[in-house]
């Protein structure tokens, strides 16, 4: 008998939920002419064959390289002031950083030569360069040499910077996106092959690929950040959540789009259902020691470099320190530390600049269009916008505290950036990305593959890209713009290649003011791109068709915020009458 | 209908954006080739196609290839009119690269239609689909195509559409005829040629149950069809008193036994040993030619001698070919059936890149492509498949020497070897016959060591040595290519004559 046990065959192992999981979030149609289940877009084909029973191990890196190889092909491109002098641009600034945190004291690092793309990110990204600057000296010295290097458009050094942002996202963002898809994926009983199609969906968002691999920025690192805190919430750890929500903040200050959704969840979790102080406490406690780590590098590289005698008196003191009433001490023990704090944080918030950069699809350059917003003093122009952002944000983070669930993370957190994109103080086009992200990824939650979502996050991303299409055609992106953006849309089944999640009469479609509302914008955005291309603004308008992309971007983005404010607020049940009504409604069409 | 998804249209979809992608990657000089047949093409009478030589990169291609040229320099001249003139050396403004690489992509829709054919008239769909998209989406293609620059895609597409004209009796003098007019395109299809001539006798012009009775009708039809079209491509130049001088461009036997980089053939293997030997030679005495060990481009361009071991001059190469060839059409020509033919052209591709004279390691594809159609047949012939494709396309890797493209091949060919190696074996039915298990434990190893000699040729390599000893890599490169690539002739060789 034992020796029939040996030649059992062997079993091939099932793999967790796949296919038997019946629950249908959206990737399968079964169309009335054929019974079998067709894929719902173009990107359900291709996972088709994992369906069921190929291991994660085996799909997981296939898609990581399919991705990387769009993600490294896009690099291949220009990049952001590449050959234009005199200042280049990001490109430039994110190599001057490498180039002076190795070869600077720390004290020095937020001091030095403020004109030539001084350092204006917190001080994670400081460090960040110090790393990748290490590494690039030692391949070539000539690439991060202190002021002779300024400018240098060396093609290999191109090819080691694309590189650090590829490696710095696959070291925080997708390990980020794939863990936090597993939990909410599961927490949304959705089974581990449609989450696989939301992975890819999320991490082929036009946007993201542009800006970090064509345009040139670390966006992911700080956007991967984020999605660890959301993550780790969902997982049931909020003071880990915190401890990265500081780490995202800590790398680029624009983190601050979401500061608000996550203060309400974390405060309404220590009170809802019931009063926790400990937890709140540990939160408390964790987000402070966050901090002190995050700015403990650079202090105590200060005290450090006055120890060894580095001179300080001659920095410039920033004003914060200025408008101190009371005199300072310049020899004593605190001032390197106050110093170094203060000049960090009137770096990293320029104030002194205007109410929003170049030209962006926001409120304020929207109504500056019509109104010249410039006849304003400056405090009262900031006072303004900080009420309006307030204002905007109120309502999300009103919800988001008093219901703080977990499966609102997503939608709060779009609802709540989306208000600061359109209202708040000194916003760039690529800030664009910090919307979009949460509200992508509600491609992982129930339904998400539905029209009903799936069109929404496609017009967000697709109008997204479009805004900073004056952007990347300047960095000669064009190419890439048109061939990322098409691809994403084509895979996701959504206009301008495909109609097929406008069609009547599809389970979770969409209703006809929606449509309308959807084909329009696709419509303008078309015929923008025609005329863009074909037809040469008046001379006295020059900035004609910019400033179309802005008054269409903002219309746009704004109707986002209230859709995303608005599905917030009848998912968490706070506009339960209507929820019940529609739940009505629907039984009814059944039952017919 | 099984579900065939992703289907062929949305792969070459997806494929498209990542090659419209590469526009702007390292290019080689087969493009500045491209661009002067457009220009001479497009600025001289047919006349003096094969006269003209301004450019070092003279027209060396069949009749046919050139009137393509022509046809797509009357494109060019919409698109970009500065590209077209023969004194423009290494003329590549951004119009030109995004007109050129275009065209790659455009004229490829005839490997989609092929493979479509293919998919359509194959008794296994679903199977003969996986293999349609492996091809479709083979690493060699985008590696020689879309980053070095030719047009492959093209060539192989009229290659698969008469492989399966080939499949139904009625549209066998199609197959013949498209058979002809690929040889007018590009002659390395030559080497292919006997194959197509033993099937086309045997199940053409002969009888199907007596080899004695002579099929008339047939052969007229199939003679005079393809005299027509050998007329069409060649006549005019006959006319001209030009055959010679272009025959002489077609085969320029001046070159040397290896190509500048080893393909990884016979030949390779042949250049390590007496390389090896060098070392061993004065230790076992055997005289050692001093002339040849100093010679200090040795193995790297194209004249080889040896040190040791006897020369190999290019009649022995021939005569291997030929001989290796024969044996394997003796079966087809009494089995004419579709897939011993495709067995034997694969066998013709195998013998001539073995043993053949001055043979490109791009030429690999000549026994990948048609090996793909039979791969699924079942687990055997997917043994001798998988060293194949492995050695086959890492042999591909040092044509691309930039560090910007390195993450694109290497990454692009592990993700078609993972996916469509885990896909094939899923799919491949067992086999009738025993298996050779050694055969698997062999090339199990052999794919594991790849890993170790892409890290240490592209990376450690470079580290240690610097610039010193850099034909040490590529002759590693080859010697392993060399190893997998006649390990699994080898293999299918038994397969091919014991199924």
């Amino acid at each position: 008998m034992a020796s029939q046990q040996s030649h059992k065959p062997r079993r091939r192992k099932r793999v967790e939920d796949g296919a038997s999981t019946h629950s249908n979030h959206g990737a399968i149609i079964s169309t009335s002419r054929s019974k079998n289940p067709e894929p719902a877009f173009p990107l359900v084909a291709f996972l088709w064959p994992t369906k069921g029973t190929v291991s994660q191990w085996v799909v997981l890196p296939l898609i990581l390289m399919a991705v990387g190889l769009f993600r490294w092909t896009t690099g291949l491109w220009g990049y952001s002031g590449f050959q234009t002098p005199p200042m280049h641009g990001d490109f430039e600034a994110q190599r001057h950083w490498m180039e002076l945190t190795i070869h600077l004291p720390l004290s020095q690092w937020y001091f030095h030569e403020l004109e030539w793309w001084g350092l204006d990110y917190p001080p994670l990204t400081a460090y960040h360069s110090w790393i990748l600057g290490k590494i690039g000296n030692f391949i070539n010295p000539n690439w991060f040499a202190l002021h002779t290097s300024r400018g240098i458009d060396d093609p290999t050094l191109k090819v080691f910077m694309r590189a650090t942002v590829f490696v710095s996202e696959y070291l925080t963002y997708t390990p980020a996106v794939i863990i936090f898809l597993r939990r909410y994926t599961r927490l949304q009983s959705v089974n581990t092959w449609e989450a696989s199609i939301a992975l890819v969906a999320i991490l082929m968002q036009p946007g993201t690929i542009l800006i970090d691999h064509g345009h040139f920025q670390y966006n992911t690192v700080m956007l991967g950040f984020m999605v660890a805190s959301m993550s780790s919430v969902l997982a049931g750890r909020p003071w880990w959540g915190a401890a990265f929500f500081v780490a995202s903040l800590g790398f680029k200050q624009m983190a601050l789009f979401y500061a608000p959704a996550v203060f309400s969840y974390l405060l309404g979790i220590c009170i809802f259902p019931r009063i926790n102080v400990v937890r709140f406490l540990v939160i408390g406690f964790t987000t402070v020691l966050s901090f002190a780590v995050l700015f403990a590098p650079l202090l105590l590289g200060a005290v450090y470099d006055s120890y060894r005698g580095i001179p300080y008196q001659s920095l410039i003191q920033p004003p914060l320190l200025q408008g101190l009433s009371f005199p300072l001490n310049e020899k004593s023990l605190y001032y390197p530390i106050l110093l170094q704090l203060t000049q960090t944080i009137h770096r990293i918030f320029p104030f002194a600049r205007g109410l929003f950069e170049d030209k962006v699809a926001n409120f304020w350059c929207a109504l500056h269009t019509f109104h010249k917003l410039h006849h304003y003093s400056g405090a009262l122009v900031q006072r303004a916008a900080l009420l309006a952002t307030l204002t905007a944000i109120l309502p999300p983070c009103v919800i988001f505290f008093f219901k703080p669930h977990k499966e609102l993370i997503p939608l709060a957190f779009s609802a709540c950036s989306w208000g600061f994109f359109l209202f708040s103080y000194q916003v760039h086009e690529k800030n664009v990305l910090l919307p979009l992200l949460p509200m992508t990824l509600l491609l992982g939650g129930e339904g998400g593959l539905l029209p009903s979502t799936r069109a929404w996050v496609g017009f967000a991303n697709l109008l997204g890209v479009w805004t900073m299409f004056p952007l990347l055609k300047r960095d000669q992106l064009t190419v890439p713009y048109y061939v990322i953006s098409l691809l994403w849309a084509y895979l996701l089944g959504l206009p301008p290649v495909s109609l097929s999640a406008y069609h009547e009469g599809l389970e979770g479609g969409l209703n006809l003011a929606t449509k309308i509302l959807h084909v329009n914008f696709y419509l303008v955005m078309g015929v923008w791109h025609v005329m863009e291309a074909l037809v040469s603004p008046p001379t006295n308008k020059p900035d004609l068709w910019v400033v179309g992309n802005v008054l269409v971007g903002a219309a746009g983005f704004s109707i986002c915020y209230l859709w995303c404010l608005w599905t917030l607020s009848i998912k968490s049940g706070v506009i339960a009458g209507i929820w019940t009504q529609r739940d009505e409604r629907k039984v009814k069409l059944k039952e017919k | 209908m099984p579900d065939l998804y992703p289907s062929l249209l949305q792969c070459a979809v997806v494929a498209t954006a990542l090659k419209v992608l590469l526009f702007p990657a390292y290019k080689s000089t087969d493009f500045e080739v491209h661009r002067n047949w457009l220009a001479i093409t497009h600025s001289l009478p047919v006349k003096e196609w094969y006269l003209e030589n301004t450019s070092e990169w003279t027209l060396d291609y069949p009749p046919f290839f050139a009137y393509f040229e022509w046809a797509l320099s009357q494109a060019a001249a919409l698109f970009e009119p500065r590209l077209l003139n023969i004194k423009a050396l290494d003329f590549d403004s951004w119009q030109t690269v995004y007109f050129q690489r275009s065209t790659v992509i455009a004229t490829e829709l005839v490997l989609i239609y092929a493979l479509h054919l293919y998919v359509k008239t194959s008794p296994s769909t679903k199977n003969a689909h996986c293999a349609a998209l492996s091809i479709l989406l083979s690493p060699g293609l985008l590696i020689i195509d879309h980053i070095h620059f030719q047009y492959n895609g093209f060539l192989y597409g009229v290659f698969i559409l008469s492989l399966v004209l080939a499949r139904k009796q009625a549209t066998v003098l199609w197959s013949g005829v498209t058979f002809v007019i690929l040889l007018c395109l590009k002659h390395i299809y030559l080497y292919l040629a006997p194959a197509y001539f033993v099937y086309l006798l045997r199940a053409y012009c002969l009888a199907p149950d007596s080899v004695w009775r002579i099929e008339f009708r047939n052969s007229l039809k199939l003679g005079s069809s393809i005299a027509a079209v050998f007329l069409a491509a060649f006549g005019p130049f006959v006319h001209w008193d030009q055959l010679p001088q272009l025959l002489s461009r077609l085969f320029p036997f001046s070159r040397g036994l290896c190509h500048a980089y080893w393909a990884p053939n016979i030949w390779a293997m042949y250049s390590f040993t007496d390389r090896v030997l060098i070392y061993l030679a004065p230790r076992i005495g055997i005289s050692v030619d001093q002339s040849a060990v100093h010679s200090v481009t040795r193995g790297l361009v194209g004249d080889t001698a040896f040190a040791v071991l006897p020369d190999v001059s290019a009649k022995v190469t021939f005569f291997l070919t030929l001989v290796t060839q024969t044996v394997c059409l003796i079966k087809l020509f009494f089995k004419p059936n579709w897939n011993t033919f495709i067995g034997a052209v694969t066998l013709c591709g195998y013998a001539s890149f073995l043993f053949g004279w001055h043979v490109h390691e791009k030429a690999i594809l000549l026994v990948i492509i048609p090996f793909s159609l039979l791969a699924l047949k079942d687990r055997r012939y997917l043994g001798a498949f998988r060293p194949l494709v492995v050695a086959g396309h890492v042999s591909l890797f040092p044509l691309l020497f930039t560090a910007a493209e390195f993450p694109i091949k290497t990454v692009y060919t592990i993700f078609w070897l993972v996916a469509f190696l885990l896909a094939f074996d899923r799919l491949a039915p067992a086999s009738s016959h025993a298996r050779v298990f050694l055969l698997d434990r062999f090339s199990l190893a052999y794919i594991t060591i790849a890993i170790p000699l892409i890290v240490y040729c592209s990376l450690i390599h470079k580290v240690a040595f610097g610039e010193k000893y850099e034909f040490l890599p590529l002759m590693f490169t080859s010697s392993y290519s060399a190893v997998g690539v006649t390990g699994s002739w080898l293999g299918f060789l038994v397969v091919y004559f014991s199924s």
